[in-house]
């Protein structure tokens, strides 16, 4: 997808449009477009410094513009003081800002990224997207961020598009693709642990694993759909808990999560059958068939009644 | 470390002695003929003998007086700089040739590589047979297309005997150079290229700001030893001419080769080996600092 926007890769069919002009059939190079790639592609025998007058140089921008230029990317990912070091001598985090500083010289209309968090470690990648995301906001292009990373994607998309196998299975706000998933695909896809889903013949009946709580922790009782749940084992993560276990009956049983903050100081016992409940707005229905979301219970009251007679 | 240091000093001589026969097997292989050769370059040795009368420097002194010599050396250097340029710059385009994708990339570089494997005595024989002024191919090519008038004596003539046996040289060793190269050229990350494209370089300056830096350090250590192998070269030359015609093409080791074995003054052949060794050791001293300085640039 990035590779074709990118110019790299003619699409099978389709147009490219970027600030309403068809660039289907344009070099990369006349696009104005800049790519950030996976493992950075910076020339490992030039310096920092020359990495990101790379782009100025090739087409043929006065010396003195071309240090004004790189200066000027450089001080806005912060890493002024490593210009004459050589990539390999520079850390994976300053590898990354130096290729984005060589996309923003050229002043680019659409920067291109592809996963450029993955090759870096855990701790430094949440302060890199932090980063990534201010940054964004200061230069302010329009930016297309490949990522197989669900957190990555809720934290920095404003607009998520959801692709399986090449298709488009979901455009939205975080929260849209997070609170409204347009398939069973994007319902188990977004989120970790991914949604409990129930499969009956016509219709599968999903929730969050957040939602799914013991039925003393909830106030309005009336609202709640009562299930038992018998968790098999936990997971402690300091601020919450995770319970793996069975249901069984109104829904058909099934194998699910439970996400309990530990705030929430209620007693659960491991192996032992304890009311859980959701609450019927958080309930979410799709076609078993086509795995399509059907309307949720909040906005059609029929199926809110209706439900139970499908199971 | 609480090792005490006479186990320490217990350890070492076993490594030493652990040493001792590949050092014994070095010393024979290289020391030895090497110190023999240094000292039958300063006797007068002649037919049939080991070693003769001592006879200093003379040797040195007839090798770097006599004119053959200086015409031998000159034959050298134009038969490596012809060599040795054709070689890396046919090597390095049929490289960047064979990097490109297209159907039956498999099959050329296949093909590329003939020249490589097939033994040097089967290579002169058809190139005689190619360069012949009666039943030679090239000549009738090139008298067809209208290049030259009438049949050239490719190897028996002064003048073209050297270009013949440069031909034959570059043809037979190109690939070797293709090969090193072609190496370097599939490791060079394609983001790279796919980058600059995005970021407007032109095929040409792709290949100079991208390709040429990353070639660069093998381009040099392959340029050095197809110079020491092409300087050391004795059987294509042999074979094709025989040093002559007139001696156009009497290189070093073909000049030592009748030195030693048609005039039989092994003391005077020698001497003129060591010489040699030393020019070429002057020549690798430039490669090495030219190879150093592009590394670092790396």
């Amino acid at each position: 997808m990035l590779r074709m926007i990118a110019g790299l890769e003619l699409p099978t069919k389709g147009d490219i449009l970027i600030d309403d002009h068809v660039v289907t059939r344009l070099q990369p190079k006349d696009r104005n477009i800049a790519m950030v790639f996976q493992n950075y592609a910076l020339y490992p025998h030039m310096t920092i410094f020359e990495n990101i007058a790379f782009p100025l140089r090739v087409r043929g921008l006065k010396s003195k513009d071309i240090v004004e230029k790189v200066r000027w990317a450089t001080s806005l990912v912060k890493i002024d003081h490593l210009l004459d070091r050589k990539p390999r001598e520079a850390s994976g985090g300053e590898r990354q800002r130096t290729a984005l500083a060589r996309s923003l010289v050229r002043d680019p209309s659409v920067f291109l990224l592809d996963e450029p968090l993955s090759n870096l470690d855990a701790k430094l990648r949440n302060s890199a997207r932090d980063e990534l995301r201010q940054f964004q906001e200061r230069v302010g292009v329009t930016s297309i961020y490949v990522t197989h990373d669900q957190t990555e994607a809720m934290a920095l998309g404003d607009r998520i598009v959801v692709l399986d196998k090449g298709c488009i299975r979901q455009v939205g706000s975080p929260e849209e693709i997070y609170g409204q998933p347009a398939d069973t695909f994007v319902a188990s896809f977004m989120g970790a642990p991914p949604m409990n889903l129930f499969k009956t013949d016509r219709m599968t009946i999903g929730f969050r694993p957040e939602n799914f709580l013991p039925e003393e922790s909830f106030q309005d009782k009336d609202e709640l759909m009562v299930l038992p749940f018998r968790p098999q084992r936990d997971e402690y993560l300091g601020d919450e808990r995770l319970f793996y276990g069975d249901t069984e009956a109104p829904l058909p049983a099934a194998r699910v999560v439970a996400r309990v903050s530990i705030s929430l100081h209620v007693l659960i016992t491991l192996k032992e059958w304890t009311n859980f409940a959701v609450r019927r707005s958080d309930l979410r229905f799709f076609d078993t068939a086509s795995g399509l979301a059907l309307p949720s219970s909040a906005e059609t009251p029929q199926s809110q009644v209706g439900w139970e007679s499908y199971v | 470390m609480s090792e005490s240091p006479a186990a320490l000093r217990g350890d070492r001589s076993i490594a030493y002695l652990a040493l001792l026969p590949s050092a014994v097997l070095l010393m024979l292989l290289v020391a030895v003929p090497t110190f023999t050769v240094i000292m039958i370059s300063m006797q007068d040795v002649g037919i049939g003998e080991l070693s003769g009368r001592f006879v200093g420097l003379d040797n040195y002194v007839w090798v770097l007086t006599h004119p053959s010599f200086y015409q031998a050396l000159v034959n050298t250097l134009i038969w490596v700089f012809g060599c040795v340029s054709l070689d890396m710059f046919i090597g390095l385009g049929i490289a960047l040739l064979l990097n490109q994708s297209f159907t039956l990339r498999g099959i050329a570089r296949a093909v590329a590589l003939a020249p490589y494997l097939i033994p040097t005595i089967v290579a002169v024989l058809v190139w005689r047979y190619m360069f012949h002024d009666i039943v030679g191919v090239l000549n009738y090519l090139l008298m067809k297309i209208g290049v030259i008038e009438h049949s050239l004596l490719w190897l028996n003539s002064p003048g073209t005997a050297m270009l013949s046996v440069i031909l034959v040289g570059t043809w037979k060793f190109f690939p070797f150079v293709v090969l090193a190269l072609l190496g370097i050229l599939q490791s060079i990350p394609q983001e790279q290229y796919e980058s600059a494209r995005i970021d407007g370089a032109s095929a040409i300056q792709q290949f100079r700001l991208i390709t040429l830096p990353y070639l660069m350090p093998i381009f040099l250590l392959t340029a050095m030893l197809r110079t020491i192998w092409t300087f050391h070269k004795f059987d294509i030359i042999y074979l094709l001419t025989g040093g002559g015609p007139l001696n156009a093409t009497t290189t070093l080791p073909i000049f030592v080769y009748q030195k030693a074995f048609i005039d039989f003054e092994t003391g005077r052949a020698t001497a003129t080996a060591i010489v040699i060794s030393l020019i070429l050791a002057a020549m690798l001293g430039v490669y090495f600092v030219l190879i150093r300085r592009a590394e670092k640039r790396q």
